[in-house]
Protein backbone atom coordinates (compact mmCIF):
# COMPACT_ATOMS: atom_id res chain seq x y z
CA UNK A 1 0.00 0.00 0.00
CA UNK A 2 1.49 3.80 -0.78
CA UNK A 3 0.62 6.02 1.22
CA UNK A 4 -0.22 8.99 -0.09
CA UNK A 5 -1.82 12.31 2.10
CA UNK A 6 -5.21 11.53 1.50
CA UNK A 7 -5.09 7.33 2.42
CA UNK A 8 -2.68 8.69 5.36
CA UNK A 9 -5.78 10.66 6.43
CA UNK A 10 -8.49 8.52 5.70
CA UNK A 11 -6.44 5.73 7.86
CA UNK A 12 -6.26 8.91 10.37
CA UNK A 13 -9.66 9.54 10.74
CA UNK A 14 -10.80 5.54 10.77
CA UNK A 15 -7.61 5.21 13.58
CA UNK A 16 -9.57 7.65 15.85
CA UNK A 17 -11.68 5.47 16.56
CA UNK A 18 -11.61 2.12 14.59
CA UNK A 19 -14.61 0.09 16.05
CA UNK A 20 -16.70 2.89 14.55
CA UNK A 21 -18.21 2.30 11.43
CA UNK A 22 -18.24 5.29 8.89
CA UNK A 23 -19.69 6.22 6.14
CA UNK A 24 -18.85 8.12 2.77
CA UNK A 25 -20.27 11.77 4.10
CA UNK A 26 -19.16 11.35 7.41
CA UNK A 27 -15.35 10.32 6.29
CA UNK A 28 -15.36 13.37 4.02
CA UNK A 29 -16.04 15.66 6.78
CA UNK A 30 -13.15 14.03 9.37
CA UNK A 31 -10.60 13.93 6.33
CA UNK A 32 -11.69 17.48 4.59
CA UNK A 33 -11.35 14.87 1.29
CA UNK A 34 -14.03 15.56 -1.81
CA UNK A 35 -16.14 12.45 -2.52
CA UNK A 36 -13.76 12.13 -5.91
CA UNK A 37 -10.76 11.57 -3.91
CA UNK A 38 -12.38 9.82 -0.71
CA UNK A 39 -13.79 7.14 -2.69
CA UNK A 40 -10.96 5.91 -5.23
CA UNK A 41 -8.90 5.96 -1.87
CA UNK A 42 -11.84 3.48 -0.12
CA UNK A 43 -11.41 1.37 -3.08
CA UNK A 44 -7.97 0.99 -2.98
CA UNK A 45 -8.27 -0.25 1.12
CA UNK A 46 -10.65 -2.40 0.41
CA UNK A 47 -8.31 -4.27 -2.09
CA UNK A 48 -5.35 -4.48 0.31
CA UNK A 49 -7.82 -5.99 2.69
CA UNK A 50 -7.44 -3.28 5.56
CA UNK A 51 -10.93 -2.10 5.27
CA UNK A 52 -13.86 -3.61 5.19
CA UNK A 53 -17.49 -2.48 3.95
CA UNK A 54 -21.27 -3.56 4.47
CA UNK A 55 -24.35 -2.11 4.09
CA UNK A 56 -26.49 -0.58 6.86
CA UNK A 57 -29.16 -3.05 7.77
CA UNK A 58 -32.16 -0.86 7.40
CA UNK A 59 -36.00 -1.32 6.19
CA UNK A 60 -35.40 1.51 3.06
CA UNK A 61 -39.45 1.96 3.14
CA UNK A 62 -39.62 2.43 7.76
CA UNK A 63 -36.14 5.06 7.09
CA UNK A 64 -37.24 6.99 4.67
CA UNK A 65 -33.98 6.79 2.77
CA UNK A 66 -32.08 3.96 0.68
CA UNK A 67 -29.48 1.87 3.23
CA UNK A 68 -25.91 3.68 3.11
CA UNK A 69 -23.00 1.60 3.35
CA UNK A 70 -20.67 1.70 6.09
CA UNK A 71 -16.65 1.21 6.29
CA UNK A 72 -14.55 -0.22 9.62
CA UNK A 73 -11.31 -0.89 9.71
CA UNK A 74 -10.13 -4.57 9.26
CA UNK A 75 -7.60 -6.11 12.23
CA UNK A 76 -4.94 -5.97 9.75
CA UNK A 77 -6.26 -2.64 8.62
CA UNK A 78 -6.03 -1.81 12.25
CA UNK A 79 -2.05 -3.08 12.25
CA UNK A 80 -0.94 -1.91 9.51
CA UNK A 81 -2.38 1.54 9.16
CA UNK A 82 -0.74 2.14 12.45
CA UNK A 83 2.60 1.05 11.55
CA UNK A 84 2.32 2.84 8.21
CA UNK A 85 1.48 6.14 10.29
CA UNK A 86 4.22 5.50 12.89
CA UNK A 87 6.47 4.78 9.77
CA UNK A 88 5.24 8.44 7.86
CA UNK A 89 5.49 10.73 11.18
CA UNK A 90 9.33 8.88 11.56
CA UNK A 91 9.97 9.76 8.49
CA UNK A 92 8.88 13.85 9.05
CA UNK A 93 11.07 16.71 10.40
CA UNK A 94 11.36 17.11 13.83
CA UNK A 95 9.31 19.67 15.08
CA UNK A 96 7.78 20.60 11.05
CA UNK A 97 5.41 22.72 10.86
CA UNK A 98 1.97 21.98 9.35
CA UNK A 99 1.92 22.38 5.36
CA UNK A 100 -1.83 23.30 4.16
CA UNK A 101 -3.60 20.41 5.30
CA UNK A 102 -0.78 17.72 4.15
CA UNK A 103 -0.65 16.16 7.40
CA UNK A 104 -3.55 13.39 8.30
CA UNK A 105 -6.00 15.00 10.35
CA UNK A 106 -7.97 13.93 13.97
CA UNK A 107 -5.28 12.39 16.71
CA UNK A 108 -4.79 8.54 15.41
CA UNK A 109 -5.47 6.51 18.61
CA UNK A 110 -2.09 5.23 19.29
CA UNK B 1 -35.93 18.15 -8.53
CA UNK B 2 -33.15 19.13 -11.07
CA UNK B 3 -30.27 19.37 -8.41
CA UNK B 4 -30.87 15.47 -8.16
CA UNK B 5 -31.44 14.75 -11.38
CA UNK B 6 -28.30 16.62 -12.87
CA UNK B 7 -26.78 14.82 -9.49
CA UNK B 8 -27.79 11.63 -10.89
CA UNK B 9 -26.35 12.14 -13.96
CA UNK B 10 -22.56 13.41 -12.87
CA UNK B 11 -23.17 9.70 -10.44
CA UNK B 12 -23.63 7.69 -13.22
CA UNK B 13 -21.03 9.70 -15.58
CA UNK B 14 -18.54 8.69 -12.55
CA UNK B 15 -19.94 5.21 -12.74
CA UNK B 16 -18.88 4.88 -16.53
CA UNK B 17 -14.97 5.34 -15.14
CA UNK B 18 -15.17 2.40 -12.32
CA UNK B 19 -14.61 -1.32 -13.35
CA UNK B 20 -18.09 -2.64 -14.39
CA UNK B 21 -18.35 -5.27 -11.80
CA UNK B 22 -18.58 -1.83 -8.99
CA UNK B 23 -21.16 0.30 -10.71
CA UNK B 24 -24.22 -0.67 -9.34
CA UNK B 25 -23.00 -0.52 -5.62
CA UNK B 26 -21.35 2.19 -6.20
CA UNK B 27 -24.15 3.96 -7.62
CA UNK B 28 -26.33 2.65 -5.24
CA UNK B 29 -23.90 4.00 -2.13
CA UNK B 30 -23.66 7.38 -3.73
CA UNK B 31 -27.11 7.76 -4.06
CA UNK B 32 -28.04 6.68 -0.75
CA UNK B 33 -25.09 9.71 0.29
CA UNK B 34 -26.96 12.37 -2.29
CA UNK B 35 -30.57 11.11 -0.46
CA UNK B 36 -28.95 12.44 3.07
CA UNK B 37 -27.66 15.52 1.33
CA UNK B 38 -31.13 16.02 -0.25
CA UNK B 39 -32.95 15.23 3.46
CA UNK B 40 -30.76 18.30 4.69
CA UNK B 41 -31.60 20.63 1.59
CA UNK B 42 -28.24 20.86 0.78
CA UNK B 43 -28.03 20.99 -2.90
CA UNK B 44 -24.60 22.94 -3.25
CA UNK B 45 -23.21 19.77 -1.36
CA UNK B 46 -24.98 17.57 -3.67
CA UNK B 47 -23.85 18.92 -6.78
CA UNK B 48 -20.10 19.47 -5.26
CA UNK B 49 -20.45 15.60 -4.09
CA UNK B 50 -21.59 14.53 -7.53
CA UNK B 51 -19.40 16.70 -9.61
CA UNK B 52 -15.94 15.56 -7.51
CA UNK B 53 -16.75 12.29 -8.09
CA UNK B 54 -17.69 12.73 -11.69
CA UNK B 55 -14.17 14.63 -12.54
CA UNK B 56 -12.26 12.00 -9.47
CA UNK B 57 -10.09 9.52 -11.06
CA UNK B 58 -11.80 5.93 -10.98
CA UNK B 59 -10.38 3.86 -7.89
CA UNK B 60 -8.41 1.75 -9.46
CA UNK B 61 -5.20 0.01 -7.34
CA UNK B 62 -2.57 2.91 -7.79
CA UNK B 63 0.00 1.59 -9.75
CA UNK B 64 3.85 1.88 -8.47
CA UNK B 65 5.62 4.69 -11.21
CA UNK B 66 8.17 2.44 -11.82
CA UNK B 67 5.82 -0.57 -12.56
CA UNK B 68 4.00 1.79 -14.82
CA UNK B 69 7.36 2.90 -16.32
CA UNK B 70 8.05 -0.36 -17.21
CA UNK B 71 4.90 -1.41 -18.39
CA UNK B 72 5.33 1.54 -20.40
CA UNK B 73 8.95 0.21 -21.75
CA UNK B 74 7.50 -3.22 -22.12
CA UNK B 75 4.63 -2.01 -24.39
CA UNK B 76 6.57 -0.01 -26.70
CA UNK B 77 8.40 -2.80 -27.23
CA UNK B 78 5.95 -4.87 -28.32
CA UNK B 79 4.29 -3.11 -30.42
CA UNK B 80 7.27 -1.45 -32.21
CA UNK B 81 9.48 -4.45 -33.08
CA UNK B 82 6.21 -6.61 -34.08
CA UNK B 83 5.91 -5.12 -37.45
CA UNK B 84 9.80 -5.36 -37.88
CA UNK B 85 9.20 -8.89 -37.18
CA UNK B 86 6.74 -9.70 -39.64
CA UNK B 87 8.68 -8.23 -42.37
CA UNK B 88 11.66 -10.39 -41.09
CA UNK B 89 9.05 -13.66 -40.85
CA UNK B 90 8.12 -12.68 -44.91
CA UNK B 91 11.82 -12.59 -45.74
CA UNK B 92 12.53 -15.39 -44.06
CA UNK B 93 9.62 -17.43 -45.42
CA UNK B 94 10.63 -16.20 -48.80
CA UNK B 95 13.73 -17.75 -48.72
CA UNK B 96 12.78 -20.93 -47.62
CA UNK B 97 10.35 -21.06 -50.40
CA UNK B 98 13.01 -20.44 -52.86
CA UNK B 99 15.31 -22.99 -51.47
CA UNK B 100 12.60 -25.57 -51.81
CA UNK B 101 11.14 -24.73 -54.95
CA UNK B 102 15.13 -25.31 -56.27
CA UNK B 103 14.98 -29.10 -54.69
CA UNK B 104 11.51 -29.57 -56.15
CA UNK B 105 12.26 -28.24 -59.90
CA UNK B 106 14.32 -30.43 -60.26
CA UNK B 107 11.93 -33.29 -59.51
CA UNK B 108 8.03 -31.88 -59.81
CA UNK B 109 6.65 -30.59 -62.91
CA UNK B 110 3.99 -28.72 -60.90
CA UNK B 111 7.02 -27.04 -58.50
CA UNK B 112 6.30 -23.46 -59.28
CA UNK B 113 2.50 -23.60 -58.54
CA UNK B 114 3.59 -24.60 -55.20
CA UNK B 115 5.67 -21.39 -54.72
CA UNK B 116 3.13 -18.90 -53.52
CA UNK B 117 0.79 -21.20 -51.35
CA UNK B 118 4.25 -22.46 -49.63
CA UNK B 119 5.37 -18.65 -49.02
CA UNK B 120 1.90 -18.13 -48.25
CA UNK B 121 2.21 -20.78 -45.70
CA UNK B 122 4.97 -20.30 -43.97
CA UNK B 123 3.88 -16.77 -43.50
CA UNK B 124 1.12 -17.85 -41.97
CA UNK B 125 2.52 -20.39 -39.70
CA UNK B 126 5.25 -17.91 -38.27
CA UNK B 127 2.53 -15.10 -38.07
CA UNK B 128 0.70 -17.40 -36.01
CA UNK B 129 3.46 -18.27 -33.90
CA UNK B 130 4.62 -14.05 -33.41
CA UNK B 131 0.62 -14.02 -32.16
CA UNK B 132 1.48 -16.35 -29.56
CA UNK B 133 4.32 -14.51 -28.42
CA UNK B 134 2.53 -11.31 -28.50
CA UNK B 135 -0.45 -12.37 -26.50
CA UNK B 136 1.87 -13.91 -23.65
CA UNK B 137 3.95 -10.23 -24.00
CA UNK B 138 0.14 -8.76 -23.73
CA UNK B 139 -0.37 -9.68 -20.33
CA UNK B 140 2.35 -7.40 -18.93
CA UNK B 141 1.60 -3.82 -21.53
CA UNK B 142 -0.27 -1.11 -20.65
CA UNK B 143 -4.10 -1.52 -20.63
CA UNK B 144 -5.94 1.57 -22.57
CA UNK B 145 -9.06 1.98 -24.33
CA UNK B 146 -9.93 -0.50 -27.53
CA UNK B 147 -9.67 3.06 -30.17
CA UNK B 148 -5.51 3.57 -28.51
CA UNK B 149 -4.94 0.21 -28.34
CA UNK B 150 -5.68 -0.43 -32.46
CA UNK B 151 -4.19 3.20 -32.88
CA UNK B 152 -1.17 1.58 -31.09
CA UNK B 153 -0.69 -1.42 -33.37
CA UNK B 154 -1.13 -0.24 -36.69
CA UNK B 155 0.83 3.31 -35.84
CA UNK B 156 4.48 1.31 -35.56
CA UNK B 157 2.86 -0.86 -38.59
CA UNK B 158 3.36 2.11 -40.67
CA UNK B 159 6.11 3.65 -39.13
CA UNK B 160 7.85 0.29 -40.35
CA UNK B 161 6.31 0.72 -44.07
CA UNK B 162 7.40 3.60 -44.47
CA UNK B 163 11.04 3.10 -43.08
CA UNK B 164 10.92 -0.19 -45.61
CA UNK B 165 9.48 1.46 -48.24
CA UNK B 166 12.16 4.50 -48.27
CA UNK B 167 15.00 1.88 -47.99
CA UNK B 168 14.03 0.38 -51.38
CA UNK B 169 13.35 4.22 -52.81
CA UNK B 170 16.55 4.76 -51.88
CA UNK B 171 18.06 2.09 -53.94
CA UNK B 172 15.68 3.10 -56.92
CA UNK B 173 13.32 0.73 -56.75
CA UNK B 174 10.38 1.68 -59.37
CA UNK B 175 6.59 1.22 -58.52
CA UNK B 176 6.85 1.96 -55.24
CA UNK B 177 4.58 5.23 -55.13
CA UNK B 178 1.88 2.47 -57.09
CA UNK B 179 1.75 0.47 -53.59
CA UNK B 180 1.05 3.48 -51.25
CA UNK B 181 -2.74 4.03 -51.54
CA UNK B 182 -3.11 0.23 -51.06
CA UNK B 183 -1.04 -0.29 -48.18
CA UNK B 184 -2.82 2.96 -46.51
CA UNK B 185 -6.37 1.94 -47.57
CA UNK B 186 -5.19 -1.52 -45.56
CA UNK B 187 -4.17 0.68 -42.58
CA UNK B 188 -7.07 2.76 -42.67
CA UNK B 189 -9.52 -0.12 -42.58
CA UNK B 190 -7.40 -2.37 -39.89
CA UNK B 191 -7.85 0.80 -37.45
CA UNK B 192 -11.70 -0.13 -37.20
CA UNK B 193 -11.41 -3.64 -37.40
CA UNK B 194 -9.05 -3.51 -33.97
CA UNK B 195 -10.83 -1.32 -32.70
CA UNK B 196 -13.96 -3.40 -33.25
CA UNK B 197 -12.35 -6.37 -32.11
CA UNK B 198 -10.88 -4.63 -28.69
CA UNK B 199 -14.44 -3.23 -27.74
CA UNK B 200 -16.38 -7.09 -27.74
CA UNK B 201 -13.06 -8.23 -25.86
CA UNK B 202 -13.59 -5.48 -22.97
CA UNK B 203 -16.96 -6.97 -23.24
CA UNK B 204 -16.17 -10.08 -22.29
CA UNK B 205 -16.99 -11.81 -25.64
CA UNK B 206 -13.43 -12.94 -26.83
CA UNK B 207 -15.04 -15.44 -29.44
CA UNK B 208 -16.77 -12.61 -31.46
CA UNK B 209 -14.03 -10.00 -30.97
CA UNK B 210 -11.89 -12.64 -32.80
CA UNK B 211 -14.38 -13.56 -35.28
CA UNK B 212 -15.09 -9.31 -35.90
CA UNK B 213 -11.23 -9.08 -35.83
CA UNK B 214 -10.11 -11.35 -38.19
CA UNK B 215 -13.12 -10.42 -40.64
CA UNK B 216 -12.75 -7.22 -40.52
CA UNK B 217 -8.66 -7.66 -41.15
CA UNK B 218 -9.20 -9.58 -44.15
CA UNK B 219 -11.61 -7.06 -45.59
CA UNK B 220 -9.03 -4.60 -44.83
CA UNK B 221 -6.89 -7.12 -46.84
CA UNK B 222 -8.88 -7.85 -49.80
CA UNK B 223 -10.12 -4.14 -50.43
CA UNK B 224 -6.41 -3.13 -50.79
CA UNK B 225 -5.48 -5.55 -53.23
CA UNK B 226 -8.49 -5.06 -55.08
CA UNK B 227 -7.45 -1.11 -55.01
CA UNK B 228 -3.95 -1.46 -56.11
CA UNK B 229 -4.93 -3.94 -58.62
CA UNK B 230 -7.83 -1.82 -60.24
CA UNK B 231 -5.77 0.86 -59.75
CA UNK B 232 -2.80 -0.32 -62.09
CA UNK B 233 -4.50 -2.93 -64.38
CA UNK B 234 -7.86 -1.82 -66.55
CA UNK B 235 -10.90 -4.07 -66.93
CA UNK B 236 -11.48 -6.24 -70.27
CA UNK B 237 -12.44 -3.83 -73.36
CA UNK B 238 -15.91 -4.79 -74.51
CA UNK B 239 -15.72 -6.78 -77.94
CA UNK B 240 -13.27 -9.37 -79.72
CA UNK B 241 -9.91 -9.52 -78.38
CA UNK B 242 -7.23 -8.46 -81.17
CA UNK B 243 -4.63 -10.79 -82.12
CA UNK B 244 -6.07 -13.43 -80.20
CA UNK B 245 -3.78 -12.60 -77.80
CA UNK B 246 -4.76 -12.36 -74.13
CA UNK B 247 -5.38 -8.55 -73.42
CA UNK B 248 -3.21 -7.08 -70.40
CA UNK B 249 -6.72 -6.63 -68.32
CA UNK B 250 -8.61 -8.10 -65.13
CA UNK B 251 -12.42 -8.97 -64.98
CA UNK B 252 -13.32 -7.17 -62.17
CA UNK B 253 -16.09 -10.01 -61.56
CA UNK B 254 -13.74 -11.58 -59.34
CA UNK B 255 -12.12 -8.61 -57.42
CA UNK B 256 -13.18 -10.70 -53.88
CA UNK B 257 -11.10 -13.46 -54.78
CA UNK B 258 -8.08 -11.63 -55.65
CA UNK B 259 -6.45 -11.55 -51.94
CA UNK B 260 -6.74 -15.43 -51.83
CA UNK B 261 -5.14 -15.47 -55.40
CA UNK B 262 -2.19 -13.48 -54.70
CA UNK B 263 -2.14 -16.23 -51.74
CA UNK B 264 -2.54 -19.58 -53.52
CA UNK B 265 -1.79 -18.72 -57.30
CA UNK B 266 -5.08 -20.51 -57.68
CA UNK B 267 -8.79 -19.44 -59.05
CA UNK B 268 -10.16 -21.81 -56.26
CA UNK B 269 -11.83 -23.94 -58.97
CA UNK B 270 -13.82 -20.68 -60.75
CA UNK B 271 -13.25 -19.81 -64.18
CA UNK B 272 -12.21 -16.03 -62.58
CA UNK B 273 -9.59 -14.71 -62.45
CA UNK B 274 -7.94 -17.26 -65.48
CA UNK B 275 -4.46 -17.87 -65.42
CA UNK B 276 -3.04 -14.89 -67.41
CA UNK B 277 -5.29 -12.69 -64.89
CA UNK B 278 -3.39 -14.75 -62.15
CA UNK B 279 -0.20 -13.85 -63.47
CA UNK B 280 -1.02 -10.22 -64.11
CA UNK B 281 -2.33 -9.79 -60.27
CA UNK B 282 0.52 -11.82 -58.83
CA UNK B 283 3.20 -9.14 -60.63
CA UNK B 284 1.48 -6.22 -59.39
CA UNK B 285 0.88 -7.31 -56.26
CA UNK B 286 3.21 -9.42 -54.99
CA UNK B 287 4.61 -8.97 -51.50
CA UNK B 288 1.54 -6.95 -49.61
CA UNK B 289 -1.08 -9.90 -49.69
CA UNK B 290 1.84 -11.83 -48.16
CA UNK B 291 2.50 -8.77 -45.72
CA UNK B 292 -0.78 -8.50 -44.68
CA UNK B 293 -1.08 -12.21 -43.69
CA UNK B 294 1.94 -11.80 -41.71
CA UNK B 295 0.78 -9.01 -39.40
CA UNK B 296 -3.12 -9.86 -39.32
CA UNK B 297 -2.88 -12.50 -36.62
CA UNK B 298 -0.23 -10.50 -34.18
CA UNK B 299 -2.46 -7.14 -34.70
CA UNK B 300 -5.74 -8.74 -33.92
CA UNK B 301 -3.95 -11.26 -30.80
CA UNK B 302 -2.65 -8.44 -29.41
CA UNK B 303 -6.40 -6.17 -29.86
CA UNK B 304 -7.63 -8.65 -28.22
CA UNK B 305 -5.42 -9.97 -25.12
CA UNK B 306 -4.75 -6.08 -24.51
CA UNK B 307 -8.57 -5.29 -24.38
CA UNK B 308 -10.09 -7.67 -22.06
CA UNK B 309 -10.95 -7.19 -18.72
CA UNK B 310 -8.66 -7.51 -15.83
CA UNK B 311 -9.38 -10.24 -13.56
CA UNK B 312 -11.30 -8.24 -10.39
CA UNK B 313 -9.58 -7.16 -7.51
CA UNK B 314 -12.87 -6.28 -5.03
CA UNK B 315 -12.36 -7.88 -1.84
CA UNK B 316 -14.69 -9.95 -0.27
CA UNK B 317 -16.75 -7.56 2.33
CA UNK B 318 -16.70 -8.63 5.82
CA UNK B 319 -19.71 -8.29 8.08
CA UNK B 320 -19.92 -5.06 10.01
CA UNK B 321 -22.43 -4.06 12.42
CA UNK B 322 -24.94 -0.67 11.29
CA UNK B 323 -24.66 1.42 13.60
CA UNK B 324 -28.08 1.95 16.28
Amino acid sequence: MRLTIPVAKVLAALLADPEAPRYGLDLMKLTGLPSGTLYPVLHRLRAAGWLAADWEEVDPVAAGRPARRYYRLTGEGVRDARLALAELRALAPEGGTSRGGAEPTGAPAW
Amino acid sequence: MVTRRLAGLLLRTAARRWPVELRAELIREWEAELHVLAEGGERRRMLRFAASLAAGRAGGPVVDRTVLHRRLRHTARVLLLAPPACVAVVVLAAVVMNLAYAVLDVRLTWATAVQLPLWSGLTAGAGALLALLVTRAARRTVRTGPLPTALGVVLPIALTLTVVLAAFAGRGEQGLPGTVPGLLLWLALLVPALWGAGTLASRGRTRLAWAVGVLGALVAADAAVVLAVVSAIPAPPVGPVADGLPPDTVDRVSAPLWLLTCWTDSSLGLPRPTAWERFLITDRVLVEPVFYLACTPYAVAYAVAAARPAPATEPAPEPVPAPA
